[in-house]
């Protein structure tokens, strides 16, 4: 039986050992670039991905001698990265334990939107007023893309792509291409706030083309019986289903439709599901499936960029979600240099100030696909394509003018 | 409301009926446990889901039904470990510490599940996927009988094994009274923990149901269907094995009524009242264990 | 500094959920409810301060008290259901309260915007704490001074009458019954002072975390609910303070060097916890262990 004090000595020595083990690496001036997201759980794939590719870019750019700060000397940049599990208190205490560095000045992340909302909201709304306690700290989200959040804080910036763009051309490409669609069923996973605020984008986008909107199919996000809904997608005998749900129930969905032989014209899907899982799980029932998404290996950049991930860790690639964490090292590399940021502990809220300004300056990043546009409300404008699953894969189906 | 909207609300409940079975072996296992040991195993339903994960080791290397005896032997095995992990070693008049520990074991099976798969969806091979039975106008999906015929044959083999061999004498005696049955010479530990292996043979054939009714598994399956088995076991009667198959079929058919009448975000409300109205009225169960405590 | 103040209110909203969860562990219920009420606590005060401006401490108290009273309504049906009844009782309760909030829409015009809880899309935009200007030092002083005057409260109830009564009920219902102890009574009391506590803690966390949705008050809640006191030892109160600093402090943020495994050992620790100490960590109460000995 093990001992309780045996327990805790054990503890003390391992984390003695591993401070030191670290400290021990601390030769070359660095700059540390932080990270936080889901790195474990039933999302933790997003996070794990998201912490490879932003080593892989800084692995690029320390390749090619660093990033220059303020006083002139060069830094290897460094990356450390935050699991939050995909829950609000986890991430509010990643953000507090970042912010409460010395070496910190933005972060990117996080991969939940519904951590997103809880972390934008402590921070300080309005930059400089002195009445809100808010954290001062910029934030460079990646993969959490619920509509408009951004808007929440000044100190809030995300890479993310417009859901509501991409769906609407994606409904205008159909418009062009497929005439002959008339009606439209949507199915959508109503417990998960970013199926649920897509979805409304995906019905509104598909009406004002001229879709007639039959109704919905709802579903949660661990059901595991759709015989009803699949019925009620039957019954309506829509020419184009659109499904805004994760893998699991999108495979649990397409599963049953082959069941009940509903065979749509058009499948269209969600944002977040034009990854490898999707195919892990129901790759012959996705068969077809369009998602527009914000990468595929199209370009020599993003086809780099993939190989870079792959080769830095074979276990993960490259996908929509930590496409974003790459882009995201390289433009903060250039505010970096841009902005002169210093990178000392007594600089700390100096640098932060600089980077949240530089950010909020920018007009135009550049991204793997292209070049990404800013708003107003500090949300970007990316380049998209849509993707079709054909034999297991993920192809270009086309790629919209932008 | 015309012939369509009944034609459909039959078929909802044929069809939830057809997959409250799998609530029904989930709940056997509840029910089982806690005949037995008086004691809760929270961590059933994730070490079912464990087990058809296990079983996905050797899909590539033997037929689908094989693929299910190999989940339902790895539940067995699991069983076993829970056993002696999480009760064999406490205090038996300590049922909060045996509580919690499952808690940390179901949390531990999910994270490990996550971890290992690294939260991709895996696609499960499907018995009789595109067999449907046609009644008239309904359709009974042939998979789902499968498992109904399943859950039947489970709970006479069950009887079976507790009213005429030697290990259920055992088991009824050492549920009954354990010192006594230790002095008649039966090993508490040896008939609690063969419990757990035959519970989870059980669990492993119903996660390996679950996961071949849906075609897909994920660690997101576990949590729903452990309340629901907490359900069925508690509706059916504490330590009732009838108990639980009925009552699982009535809480697969309640679920999908609700949602074909109320949509699908209010659905469990009803299903959760349902439990109130039985806990009011008949708080012992459809099928009142006999003579058992609590 | 800063990040041990957060991690100092996550423990002291985390303690609070536990006390309530003690009331009810001490008269033997198992209940999974209590992440309920802390749901109602926090869509409660939240309500208030962010939709129509009400002070913090008001909006604190109605949603403690509205915890309470639907508490009390719920601990009357308690009444007639034991052990594993009652802990699926419980969890069906939590589920309709999470689900009740899933639905709930309404929003209302603040010189914010649109404010409000919207479906499944979350509450947000209770920002009472930064918005006026509040320090993490100052949300601390407020959140331990709250546990303070509950572990004070408790700690007097337990040696009074009532917690002599609810111990009795706690060890055996039958020969509290046959005393003469009035069992509606101790269970109903124990349920609606846990209810209540809950609820302010949840109006705590509301504010906290500035933005509430369902998915934040699950089973998995509840469960880390009962587990405190559990795991604390039941017959102390400081018990599951120390639990609360062991699991969100030690496991939780301690162990974040270990990256993926940490979530892997979370469970395995608590299993490995009871194993070496079933009846929790302190078996005594601590007024017990500094050498007072209770008086019956």
């Amino acid at each position: 039986m093990i001992r309780g004090h045996q327990l805790v000595g054990a503890t003390l020595a391992a984390t003695i050992a591993l401070t030191f083990s670290s400290a021990a690496f601390a030769q070359e001036k660095t700059f540390k670039i932080y990270g936080f997201g889901a790195k474990s759980g039933v999302v933790g794939i997003f996070g794990q991905q998201s912490e490879v590719a932003m080593q892989a870019a800084a692995a690029m750019i320390n390749k090619a001698g660093g990033v220059t700060l303020g006083d002139g000397s060069k830094a290897k940049l460094v990356v450390e990265y935050l699991d939050d599990r995909c829950t609000a208190e986890e991430g509010i205490n990643a953000l507090r334990r970042i912010a409460a560095q010395n070496d910190a000045v933005v972060a990117i992340g996080p991969t939940c939107s519904n951590v997103a909302e809880p972390v934008f909201g402590v921070l300080q709304k309005k930059v400089g007023d002195a009445s809100d306690s808010g954290l001062q700290f910029p934030l460079y989200t990646d993969v959490a893309a619920k509509g408009g959040l951004a808007a929440m804080s000044q100190w809030a910036f995300r890479n993310v792509p417009s859901e509501a763009n991409m769906y609407k051309s994606i409904f205008e490409w159909v418009k062009t291409t497929r005439p002959e669609l008339q009606t439209f069923w949507g199915g959508v996973e109503k417990d998960f706030a970013h199926s649920n605020a897509t979805f409304n984008v995906i019905k509104t986008q598909a009406g004002n083309t001229g879709l007639q909107v039959l109704g919905q199919s709802e579903w949660l996000l661990n059901d595991i019986n759709f015989s009803n809904q699949v019925r009620e997608m039957k019954r309506a005998n829509a020419d184009l289903v659109a499904i805004s749900a994760h893998p699991f129930t999108t495979c649990g969905v397409l599963k049953e439709m082959a069941r009940q032989n509903v065979k749509p014209k058009m499948l269209i899907g969600l944002t977040s599901s034009s990854s490898m899982e999707t195919l892990q799980g129901c790759a012959a029932q996705a068969e077809g499936l369009i998602i527009p998404t914000s990468f595929a290996p199209v370009t020599d950049e993003a086809r780099n960029a993939a190989a870079a991930v792959q080769a830095l860790n074979s276990k993960y690639n490259m996908d929509l979600h930590n496409a974003a964490a790459f882009e995201n090292i390289f433009t903060l590399k250039e505010l970096i240099e841009k902005q002169k940021i210093m990178g000392r502990p007594d600089t700390v809220q100096a640098d932060r100030q600089k980077m949240r300004d530089g950010l909020a300056a920018m007009k135009q990043t550049t991204g793997l696909l292209g070049k990404v546009g800013r708003t107003e409300d500090r949300e970007a404008i990316k380049p998209f394509l849509f993707v079709q699953a054909k034999g297991g894969n993920w192809t270009v189906a086309h790629t919209p003018a932008q | 409301m015309d012939l369509l909207y009944f034609l459909d609300l039959s078929q909802s409940i044929i069809d939830g009926v057809l997959f409250g079975a799998i609530y029904s072996l989930i709940g056997i296992g509840f029910t089982l446990i806690f005949g037995v040991m008086h004691k809760i195993n929270l961590s059933y339903a994730a070490a079912s889901i464990g087990a058809a994960y296990l079983s996905l080791l050797v899909v590539s290397a033997v037929p689908a039904p094989l693929v299910y005896v190999a989940a339902a032997i790895m539940g067995g095995v699991l069983g076993w470990l829970v056993y002696l992990i999480c009760f064999r070693f406490l205090p038996l008049d300590n049922p909060l510490a045996s509580l919690m520990s499952t808690v940390g074991m179901l949390l531990a099976i999910e994270e490990l599940i996550s971890h290992v798969t690294r939260g991709m969806p895996l696609n499960f091979p499907a018995l009789f996927a595109s067999t449907n039975i046609e009644l008239g106008q309904f359709f009974i999906r042939g998979d789902l009988l499968f498992v109904f015929v399943l859950g039947c044959v489970a709970m006479v083999a069950l009887m079976q094994l507790l009213k005429r061999t030697r290990l259920g004498l055992a088991t009824r005696a050492v549920a009954q009274q354990p010192v006594a049955a230790q002095l008649c010479g039966m090993s508490v530990n040896a008939t609690n923990a063969s419990t757990f292996v035959i519970a989870g043979l059980l669990g492993g054939t119903a996660g390996a149901m679950a996961g071949a009714a849906i075609g897909v598994l994920s660690p997101l399956m576990t949590l729903p269907l452990t309340v629901k088995g907490l359900v069925v076991t508690v509706i059916g009667g504490l330590g009732s094995i009838p108990g639980a198959i009925v009552a699982g079929l009535i809480v697969g058919g309640v679920e999908n009524l609700f949602q074909f009448l109320r949509g699908v975000s209010e659905r469990d409300i009803y299903v959760m009242l349902m439990l109130f109205v039985f806990l009011v009225f008949r708080p012992g169960g459809l099928f009142a264990a006999p003579g058992g405590r609590d | 500094m800063d990040f041990y103040l957060g991690l100092a209110q996550v423990i002291g909203i985390h303690t609070l959920l536990g006390l309530s969860a003690w009331c009810v562990l001490h008269t033997g219920q198992v209940s999974i409810a209590q992440g309920g009420f802390f749901a109602i606590g926090a869509y409660v005060a939240g309500m208030l301060t962010s939709m129509w401006g009400w002070p913090l401490g008001l909006a604190l108290l109605t949603g403690a008290i509205l915890s309470g009273v639907v508490a009390v309504a719920v601990g009357f049906p308690a009444l007639r259901i034991k052990g594993l009844m009652l802990v699926v009782a419980t969890t069906a309760f939590a589920e309709i309260v999470r689900l009740v909030f899933f639905n709930l829409t309404w929003r209302v015009q603040t010189p914010q915007g649109l404010v409000g809880p919207d479906g499944s899309l979350g509450f947000g935009g209770i920002r009472y704490f930064p918005g006026n200007g509040w320090t993490t030092l100052e949300v601390n002083f407020l959140i331990w001074f709250l546990v303070v005057v509950v572990m004070l409260f408790l700690g007097w109830l337990d040696r009074s009458r009532v917690g002599t009564l609810w111990r009795a009920v706690g060890e055996d219902e039958l020969a509290a019954q046959s005393a003469g102890i009035n069992l509606t009574a101790a269970k109903v009391s124990a349920f609606g002072v846990g209810g209540c506590i809950a609820g302010l803690a949840g109006g705590v966390f509301a504010h906290y975390a500035t933005h509430i949705e369902h998915n934040n008050f699950g089973i998995l809640l509840a469960t880390f609910a009962i587990a405190y006191p559990i795991i604390g030892g039941l017959s102390s109160l400081a018990g599951t303070l120390l639990a609360v600093i062991f699991i969100q402090g030690v496991l939780l943020e301690g162990l974040r060097f270990l990256g993926d495994w940490r979530s892997l050992l979370f469970g395995a620790l608590i299993v490995v916890v009871m194993l070496v100490r079933p009846s929790g960590f302190l078996r005594r109460s601590l007024g017990e262990s500094l050498g007072r000995t209770r008086h019956a």
